[in-house]
């Protein structure tokens, strides 16, 4: 694959220092998310936004991404309701979950507090955060079990 | 560069079965090798394709199955990508053929799905999603792929209907398939009628959990002459990972099976025309449309009309047949054995084994293999009969 041209000066990677307060780490991700924040990565050389951040662009290859705030308002852009679900969460079903279009651009899936009957495409929600049930918590890894749980409810 | 040949295959039978997975590999092994020399005489290497340790508790798979199969001191290894690991098992036997390393690999896949429920399954594979968001908002697999049907009628004339016609198009192909989990026909009202899963899919837009296994020796033209078996070319092969999320990737436009279709016909030399014969990924119905349409057999938006005889599709399908064996959804989808089996079908209709359900004139053959939801990773592979060129 090389033909001998690629060298490093184009290079923007400077993760070495990743650490779990870095908004492109899951735990960075989650304690602002924790304080109601949505961060996304934004790729400074063609603009995908990546949910959550991470350190390089999946559309471009990119690893010059910024973290910027999402606006929480978006759109179902598709929708499901769960009637087979994991043993972990057998209680909740059925259960509505989409994929919904943020207003900044990103796409993201999560649980809508709506009945499935009621959601269709194009309809307005906003995402909301709460902290993770008992449930939720018991069946988390240990590194996750203070992490937020992000629902989408209609606006 | 050596050509890959497929010289042989077999396979356990699918569906629940009292057999461990190591077991299930031992009928699917014995099958394979019923006239050739032992494993041991000729295998030099092994891959595995295994979805998930939960069911048996048990990873290390090369090393076992390449010890239950006489083996020793070969490389041996399990190949994970969820449903698309025997493809993936494939591809990498093909490849050390292709290159000179190997002459003879042995590809097999192997699940015990059946070992721990429904439950137990749709734990394992939601495995296969983004744990940070996926997995935490309680994705599942028939969810998953809802959300993709759920677009795809939204943007297409396609109706809960067509998806339905699609499981009665497969369980047609199944009746005439012994291999299949389940060999019979069922009509669109069973289907439309059947308890939903995630809507829009029902428990017929579904394909079953089952146990199963397949092996597939890989190796050169000249020792499956020598070993006096019909052989298949392996004519081109492609892959392609897509992120791992569904809601960041295109999710009517199914770039990541595209690329894999593409990259293998690009090999072979063929474009989408020239396949007559095609075991697609149909893991839910709606999965049968859009791979058709990523394949390039169909227009986009009319994939759909695959249950249709050529002639009635709309104007620029091609005149391919899809899922032959019944598909996924009815031939069975035991997942690490899935690819292996779809080669397996092609392998049997291109060397006239295919017995009722043979497609007249078959002589290329396209498999794709998906693991995830949909494109997170593809495999594609081409197979012509040894003639066609």
């Amino acid at each position: 694959m090389t033909d001998g041209d690629l060298d490093a000066s184009g290079s923007t990677m400077s993760d070495s220092d990743l650490d779990a307060t870095d908004p492109r780490t899951l735990p960075g991700f989650f304690d602002a998310l924790a304080d109601g924040e949505l961060l996304g990565g934004v790729c400074v050389d063609c603009g995908q936004v990546l949910l959550p951040p991470r350190p390089a662009c999946y559309a471009c290859g990119s690893r010059a991404v910024d973290v910027e705030p999402q606006s929480p308002e978006g759109q179902i852009f598709s929708y499901t309701e769960v009637h087979t679900p994991p043993p972990a969460f057998a209680a909740d079903a059925p259960y509505t979950v989409a994929v919904v279009e943020l207003a900044d651009g990103g796409r993201l899936l999560g649980r809508v507090t709506a009945d499935y009957a009621d959601v269709t495409i194009g309809d307005a929600v906003e995402l909301t955060v709460r902290e993770p049930t008992a449930t939720e918590r018991e069946v988390a890894l240990d590194y996750e079990s203070d992490w937020p749980v992000h629902v989408f409810e209609p606006r | 560069m050596p050509e890959p040949v497929i010289a042989s295959v077999g396979a356990s039978t699918l569906g629940r079965t009292d057999l461990p997975g190591r077991d299930l590999f031992s009928v699917a092994l014995a099958e394979a090798f019923d006239e050739l020399p032992d494993p041991a005489d000729i295998v030099e290497a092994v891959y595995v394709g295994n979805q998930s340790e939960t069911y048996e508790h048990q990873i290390m798979q090369g090393t076992l199955l390449a010890e239950w199969a006489g083996l020793r001191h070969v490389p041996a290894e399990r190949v994970e990508g969820c449903a698309a690991a025997g493809a993936l098992a494939l591809r990498h036997a093909v490849k050390d053929v292709r290159n000179g390393e190997h002459e003879a690999v042995l590809a097999c896949g192997v699940e015990k799905m059946t070992s721990a429920g429904t439950s137990g399954a749709t734990d394992a594979l939601s495995a296969a999603f983004d744990r940070a968001i996926e997995q935490r908002s309680g994705i599942t697999a028939p969810s998953q792929y809802a959300l993709l049907a759920q677009r795809y009628l939204h943007e297409t004339d396609a109706t809960e209907r067509d998806l339905a016609e699609i499981a009665v198009k497969n369980h047609g192909n199944a009746a005439r398939n012994p291999r299949a989990q389940f060999p019979k026909e069922i009509d669109v009202a069973t289907v439309l009628e059947s308890d939903p899963v995630a809507p829009p899919l029902k428990l017929y837009d579904c394909a079953p959990v089952g146990d199963g296994a397949a092996a597939v020796l890989v190796t050169t033209a000249e020792m499956a002459a020598d070993l006096d078996q019909p052989q298949v070319r392996v004519a081109g092969s492609g892959a392609s990972a897509n992120n791992i999320a569904v809601a960041e990737r295109d999710m009517t436009d199914i770039a990541g099976a595209r690329i894999a279709a593409e990259t293998a016909y690009e090999e072979a030399g063929i474009d989408a025309e020239a396949v007559d014969i095609a075991e697609v990924h149909d893991a839910f119905t709606v999965c049968e449309a859009l791979l058709a349409e990523a394949a390039g057999f169909a227009p986009t938006g009319t994939g759909y009309q695959s249950y249709q005889p050529p002639a009635e599709r709309a104007d620029g399908w091609t005149d391919v047949q899809l899922s032959p064996s019944g598909g996924l959804k009815a031939r069975g989808h035991p997942i690490g054995a899935t690819g292996l089996l779809q080669a397996l079908e092609a392998y049997e209709q291109l060397t006239g084994a295919a017995g009722d359900r043979a497609v007249e004139d078959a002589e290329t053959a396209l498999l794709l293999n998906e693991g995830g939801v949909a494109d997170a990773v593809t495999v594609g592979h081409v197979l012509t009969t040894a003639e066609a060129q």
